[in-house]
């Protein structure tokens, strides 16, 4: 059988009105489902026809999926919204920043126009190997082209790899973390609440995904906690062009200080594994420490610890080590 | 007629590399063929019509202000459906991955990548191309004659989709500054890279559009 | 030389007329074609870098309802000569390439069919890296050879064809690949190399000897519009609509690859989405619907989707290149020894490595030189052209040493720039004629370099930045970089058609292509000009065979501005000279009693007494004859002959072929200059800064040549910044797709001031003084940034382009370099 990554195959496409009725497709459909949200992400996975599922479900009608709503003295962000509506929304642009930046900087104003955040933090790891359709341990095979003595790996994972090295390419993904979100996810079983940090799961827990939805779950919404809000952040994204290209590393924390010292900090990495990182080494170090320069270091050098670069990637070693010293110094230090 | 099956015999045996073959990249598409193949879409669509949830494939399009009916597949991208169904050809098909911005169409005023927006989700919205932009008379809207005033682009088939980019960026910042107007228009791409004279050329329509 | 023309047009701005229509959304490419029971094709790839189709069972795809026929390479005519290309194969070289074509009532289908085809693979020995091909025992990309070995010496006095170049089997030693370890290029034999002036003495004279190896990398080509075509056959004629950069020439080489007479095409190419060098003369793609539809007895569309494009769209060669240089204490080269591996990738022959020798002997003007080169078959993209073919990379090899020998002498970029330059008629490469060496070398028609470089360095305020490169802001460092593109820039001898109609109009027939450089319009404007005609009343005809179009240059490599000037000039002095017959014919006296001006023919001084266009027109065509084009000179091209007998009788024609001497080979020169910002926490460079002065003789269309030189700019910034081919040599598969790992550059990646000047002066070997300019600008924007980073970071970081984030984070973590010293794509 000859293979054509060309032109989209046929499915059923499905359009729900309700969650209710959407979590009733992805349980019927099962693991024939494939949710549609932006669809950024999915329309290479089917345009490649590397994926082949037979019931598209498309989340684009469902309104109690859209929109931004005050909760508690916190936000929840529908998982619908596009990072444009994050970017635009006055709450997130008054109280979190952070999130504002980390979405500004995604792909591309269309893309963002169009991209949800729910599909954002979803996404798949773009590994030039597994995205080609290459049959390796993410796909189901046993092996990882991009650990091989010749791979090309540039882009690839510093820190938990286990057998396979992607990484994961989220932009809001470490600045949820950061501000402490927690995911809301649903199924025909009922509603669960997770913390950001643990919606991203590496492939130690299940090398195929990149999150812990499973198929009949839907994240419905994203919830931030007020602890953070008007914090002091920092965000940054290393990448090779100012447009469309993701992460090499990405850094965002967000800090309280007394004027002297650290008070409270949750700091989180991506680009550098299959799940975004919270360091929470560097932040029990730096907690109650001078936001000094010789901090900085501190936090830099405890960060890349177990740093286990590739042939082609040690560059990523001394740039997070970078960035992390840079969101310690915050954004005047820079 | 066709010949069904081709042989060219059995050439020598040649050495083969003392690198491995990817037997892996075939294996991955015929697992996916295999598993989950279907056949032409007409009959299986249908069939699947009736079923709750899925869509009716005659649907009806607001394009540049005209309602028009159109059979179009579950599958089936704006860009396509523009293109090859309604006959506007305008919009441009550069990358169809969301790579490049030649496909760029206003969808309510907001501009989205035609080549990735499923048809079936843009019913009920105003979609607006690169042909409904002049004015029914012919009166081209201030950003197309500021390119035709300032020579903007070279090849231009990335020109459609940047205009349509910068007249749905410019509606929400009528008064940009040339480095908010190169933002706003940044998910375009132009291979002559002659984005510096598309920069004045719609920082002049932007001038055009307040005036106006 | 003819006299010169008031010039109310050249040099002035104005707007192409083809903008209405591309603003519109009216223009159309050729995709937006359609044609009455169109059927679609889609291309099966090869699935592996080399191999040889054993069986094909096309029993399930042929079954399949919808699926009209499908195409293999034995369909296809067969080509001549070593190494030719076709668009269908039976032996992939590369990974991506196409095998078969199925036409189907729609894609979906197509690809379904495509899914349903069984190919049964004979795998075959791959390389993706020439130096691997090099190796003692590596593998050969192709199954004749490695290398392309030059034609051998023609015996004297023999007669026939001249002989060709061959495919042979080159291998170094293990003894070559020695310097290997310390990141030097091995330097094994070679078929090719020249030299002239005493190399020694010129190293010995050298207060500064440098040796260095530089990679530069190969880049897709990537035009916004991939190679669709759409193709039917009427009444026995082929017509195709497809996208290329020539239209007339491309005809010509449809012609050839489908063995039929250029007269049964006609070929539609009105717009064409970027070139670069990709589509010269046109892609030998385009035969797939064309021998497709004749197959099926139906128009084809062939939509060529973007990681088609990627893998048949071409590319920049990849070369390794290691040049030692002396410098005396002034920074004058005595001597330069270039030694080069040409990546070829898998077809054609590309001469680029030869290229770069050239550039860099005309640019330094380096006392003494040799140059030795070996072009490596690999089994990677077919490579083409690439904007600046040859001499972009020559920079890229050359540039950095000049500036890591301006740090050690102590010397200014700009200086050691200049006190090499070359100036006038300035010889380059080595001494060969007609025949065989002669002992005089070739030289330029003009160079105005230090010029340029002059008026740069006021307008850039390069003093005054200099002052405070180097300085460390925060995690920031500032550096400015200078380099010269040089390019050759305009052929000769074709022809051009004018008609002045009985409508008072002057039609302009344009045989070259529209693939944005608008020289398909700009260049009207001379024969305009000749004859006076407002350009309100000139109609350019261009872009179809079908509409009579003269023999024309290819559109590529900067040729097309001096080419078509020229033979539009001739044609419209033609025109001109007619006209003044015609007027002394019908009013007395003699043809020089005779002017033009306001679109009439007049006595001198006496506008009164004299005849319209419009008048002259339909005189031209009551004399007949020479006059309106039924009696044609002997010395015009057959393609130009044919499109004139069609043309004849609708007016006065002026038809000629280019016959102005030229003393000198046309060379177009840039002077890139830029300010760049590195970031040395995240290794990341933003250029801030950049200007591109030309010296490309006289200005035609001032807003053309500012686009053409900052387009140019911004793709050899791109390659300094990002752009490059990756594969994975293990398995010889491309990894770095389409546009996303492409990585052209984006417009928030320019600098954001971007300027450019031209000195203006023209060319003194041509009537109208005009170079062209689409090639230069790329490796002086190349370098320019390549120096700038150098000049911040320092001259040691980086041996090879692109120099991204990693490269120089590296380098500075490490205090060395850290990269691959001498691989190709990765």
């Amino acid at each position: 059988m000859a293979v054509i990554h060309d032109v989209m195959p046929s499915f059923g496409l499905y359009q729900p009105a309700s969650v209710a009725d959407a979590l009733n497709l992805l349980d019927r459909h099962g693991r024939d489902a494939w949710i549609l949200a932006g669809g950024l992400d999915s329309f290479d996975w089917l345009k490649d026809r590397i994926k082949r599922p037979k019931a598209v479900v498309d989340l684009s009608g469902i309104s109690e999926l859209q929109g931004i709503r005050e909760s508690g003295d916190g936000l929840e962000i529908g998982a619908m919204t596009t990072l444009t509506e994050v970017v635009r929304h006055p709450a997130v642009r008054e109280r979190y920043s952070l999130l504002l930046e980390a979405a500004e900087h995604a792909a591309s104003p269309q893309i963002r126009n169009q991209g949800t955040i729910g599909g954002n933090v979803s996404q798949d790891t773009r590994c030039w190997y597994y995205r080609t359709g290459w049959f390796c341990y993410r796909a189901g095979g046993n092996i990882c082209y991009a650990d091989t003595p010749t791979a090309m790996n540039r882009e690839h994972a510093i820190l938990g790899a286990d057998r396979c090295v992607a990484v994961n390419p989220s932009d809001t993904a470490p600045a949820l973390i950061a501000l402490d979100a927690s995911m809301v996810v649903r199924s025909k079983s009922g509603e669960r609440v997770v913390p950001a940090e643990e919606y991203f799961i590496g492939p130690g827990t299940d090398i195929t995904r990149m999150t812990i939805l499973q198929p009949g779950d839907l994240l419905t919404a994203i919830r931030i906690p007020g602890t953070w809000g008007g914090a002091r952040f920092y965000f940054e994204k290393v990448r090779d062009r100012n447009v469309w290209d993701f992460a090499l590393v990405s850094v965002a924390s967000a800090m309280s200080d007394n004027g002297e010292t650290i008070e409270r900090v949750r700091i989180a990495v991506n680009g550098v594994a299959a799940r975004p990182l919270r360091l929470r080494a560097v932040e029990d170090a730096v907690r109650g420490k001078a936001r000094s320069e010789e901090t900085a270091k501190l936090a830099g050098d405890l960060a890349i610890q177990g740093a286990l670069p590739l042939q082609h990637n040690a560059y990523k070693v001394p740039l997070m080590r970078n960035l992390v010293k840079r969101a310690i110094r915050g954004a005047e230090g820079a | 007629m066709e010949e069904p099956i081709i042989e060219r015999g059995t050439e020598e045996k040649r050495p083969i590399s003392r690198r491995d073959f990817i037997k892996g990249v075939i294996a991955a598409g015929a697992v996916a063929t295999s598993a989950s193949y279907l056949f032409r879409s007409t009959g299986a669509m249908f069939s699947q019509s009736s079923a709750q949830g899925s869509v009716e494939r005659l649907i009806t399009l607001n394009v540049n202000g005209q309602i028009r009916r159109v059979d179009v597949m579950n599958q089936e991208t704006l860009a396509m459906t523009l293109r090859y169904k309604l006959g506007l050809t305008g919009t441009k098909l550069g990358c169809d991955r969301a790579e490049c911005g030649a496909c760029t169409v206003l969808i309510d005023d907001v501009p989205h990548y035609s080549c990735s927006v499923l048809t079936h989700t843009v019913r009920s919205r105003k979609i607006l191309t690169i042909e409904g932009l002049a004015s029914p008379r012919g009166e081209l809207h201030p950003i197309q004659q500021a390119v035709v005033d300032e020579q903007g682009f070279q090849c231009a088939f990335c020109m459609s989709g940047f205009v349509m980019a910068a007249v749905g960026f410019l509606k929400l910042n009528p008064n940009p500054t040339r480095s908010e107007l190169a933002h706003g228009i940044s998910g375009n791409l132009c291979r002559c890279q002659d984005y510096n004279k598309i920069l004045t050329a719609f920082m002049r329509g932007a001038e055009y559009m307040r005036r106006a | 030389m003819a006299d010169k023309a008031d010039n109310k047009l050249i040099g002035k701005n104005y707007t192409p007329p083809d903008h209405i229509a591309k603003v519109t959304g009216k223009a159309k490419w050729a995709e937006d074609f359609r044609a009455d029971g169109m059927l679609f094709c889609k291309l099966l790839l090869s699935p592996m870098p080399h191999a040889r189709v054993r069986k094909i069972d096309l029993r399930a795809a042929l079954a399949m309802p919808g699926v009209k026929a499908i195409l293999t390479a034995d369909d296809l005519p067969k080509l001549d000569g070593p190494g030719a290309e076709r668009a269908l194969t039976n032996e992939p070289l590369y990974q991506g390439e196409p095998v078969l074509a199925v036409a189907a009532v729609d894609e979906l289908t197509a690809a379904e069919a495509i899914e349903r085809i069984d190919i049964d693979w004979e795998p075959l020995p791959f390389v993706v890296d020439p130096l691997e091909s090099l190796r003692p025992n590596g593998p050969s990309a192709r199954l004749e050879g490695n290398v392309w070995a030059p034609p051998a010496p023609r015996p004297a006095g023999a007669t026939g064809a001249p002989p060709q170049p061959e495919i042979k089997t080159l291998k170094w030693t293990a003894e070559d690949f020695v310097e290997e370890a310390a990141g030097r290029l091995p330097m094994g034999k070679v078929l090719e190399e020249w030299s002239y002036g005493d190399l020694d003495a010129g190293f010995k004279e050298a207060a500064l000897v440098l040796d260095e190896t530089f990679v530069v990398n190969g880049s897709h080509h990537q035009t916004m519009e991939s190679r669709s075509a759409m193709a039917y056959w009427q009444n026995g004629k082929l017509h195709i609509y497809c996208s290329t950069q020539s239209v007339v020439r491309t005809a010509d080489n449809l012609s050839q690859w489908l063995g039929i007479p250029a007269s049964d095409i006609v070929l539609v190419s009105e717009y064409t989405g970027g070139g670069f060098g990709s589509k010269g003369g046109g892609p030998i793609s385009m035969t797939i619907p064309a021998v497709l539809s004749k197959k099926v007895n139906a128009p084809v569309m062939m939509r060529i989707s973007r990681e088609e494009e990627h893998y048949i769209g071409r590319v920049r060669t990849n070369m390794t290149g290691r040049v030692k240089i002396g410098f005396r204490k002034d920074g004058r080269i005595t001597a330069m020894d270039l030694f080069i591996v040409q990546d070829n990738g898998s077809y054609g022959r590309w001469n680029d490595y030869a290229g770069a020798g050239n550039a860099a002997s005309l640019m330094y003007q380096p006392l003494a030189m040799r140059w030795r080169g070996v072009s490596v078959f690999t089994n990677t993209f077919p490579k083409m052209q690439q904007r600046s073919p040859g001499p972009m990379q020559g920079n890229g090899i050359v540039e950095p040493v000049l500036t890591k020998a301006a740090k050690q002498l102590g010397l200014d970029q700009i200086e050691i720039h200049k006190i090499n330059a070359p100036a006038g008629k300035a010889p380059f490469g080595p001494a060969v004629g007609p025949g065989g060496p002669n002992g005089k070398r070739p030289y330029v028609t003009s160079a105005f370099v230090k010029e340029a470089l002059d008026r740069g360095a006021e307008r850039f305020k390069w003093a005054e930045r200099k002052a405070q490169a180097g300085q460390r802001r925060g995690s920031k460092v500032r550096g400015v970089g200078v380099a010269v593109g040089p390019h050759g820039s305009g052929s000769i001898g074709y022809d051009g058609i004018v008609t002045i109609r009985p409508d008072g109009k002057l039609y302009v027939q344009s045989g070259v292509g529209n693939l944005g450089t608008h020289s398909m319009v700009d260049l009207a404007r001379v024969a305009a000009d000749i004859l006076a005609m407002p350009w309100e009343r000139v109609e350019v005809i261009w872009g179809d065979t079908g509409k009579f179009l003269p023999w024309s240059c290819l559109s590529v490599g900067s040729q097309t501005t001096h080419a078509m000037t020229r033979a539009n000039h001739a044609a419209a002095m033609d025109a001109k000279r007619k006209l003044l017959e015609i007027a002394a014919k019908d009013l007395g006296g003699s043809p020089d009693e005779y002017e033009l001006g306001n679109a009439r023919v007049y006595q001198r001084g006496n506008p009164g007494r004299g005849l319209s266009y419009a008048q002259a027109g339909a005189r031209a065509i009551a004399l007949g004859g020479k006059y309106d084009g039924h009696e044609l000179p002997e010395d015009i091209h057959d393609f130009t002959k044919r499109s004139a007998k069609e043309l004849a009788g609708l007016g006065l024609m002026g038809v000629a072929k280019d016959n102005y001497p030229r003393d000198g080979a046309t060379w177009s020169f840039v002077a890139g200059f830029a300010e760049v910002e590195v970031d040395v926490e995240t290794g990341k460079t933003t250029v801030i800064d950049y200007l591109a002065v030309g010296d490309v003789g006289t200005v035609i269309n001032p807003r053309s040549l500012g686009g053409q030189l900052h387009g140019g700019s911004c793709l050899g910034i791109g390659h300094a910044l990002f752009q490059k081919m990756v594969y994975d040599q293990h398995y010889g598969m491309p990894l770095a797709k389409r546009f996303h790992y492409n990585k052209p550059l984006t417009i928030l990646d320019i600098p954001p001031t971007l300027d450019w000047d031209a000195v203006n002066l023209p060319d003194p070997e041509t009537p109208v003084g005009a170079r062209g300019t689409g090639e230069p600008p790329v490796g002086a924007g190349y370098c320019a940034v390549m120096n700038a980073i150098a000049d911040a970071v320092g001259v040691d970081v980086f041996r090879r382009g692109p120099v991204t984030p990693d490269v120089i984070l590296m380098s500075l973590e490490h205090g060395r370099r850290m990269h691959e010293p001498l691989k190709a794509h990765v």
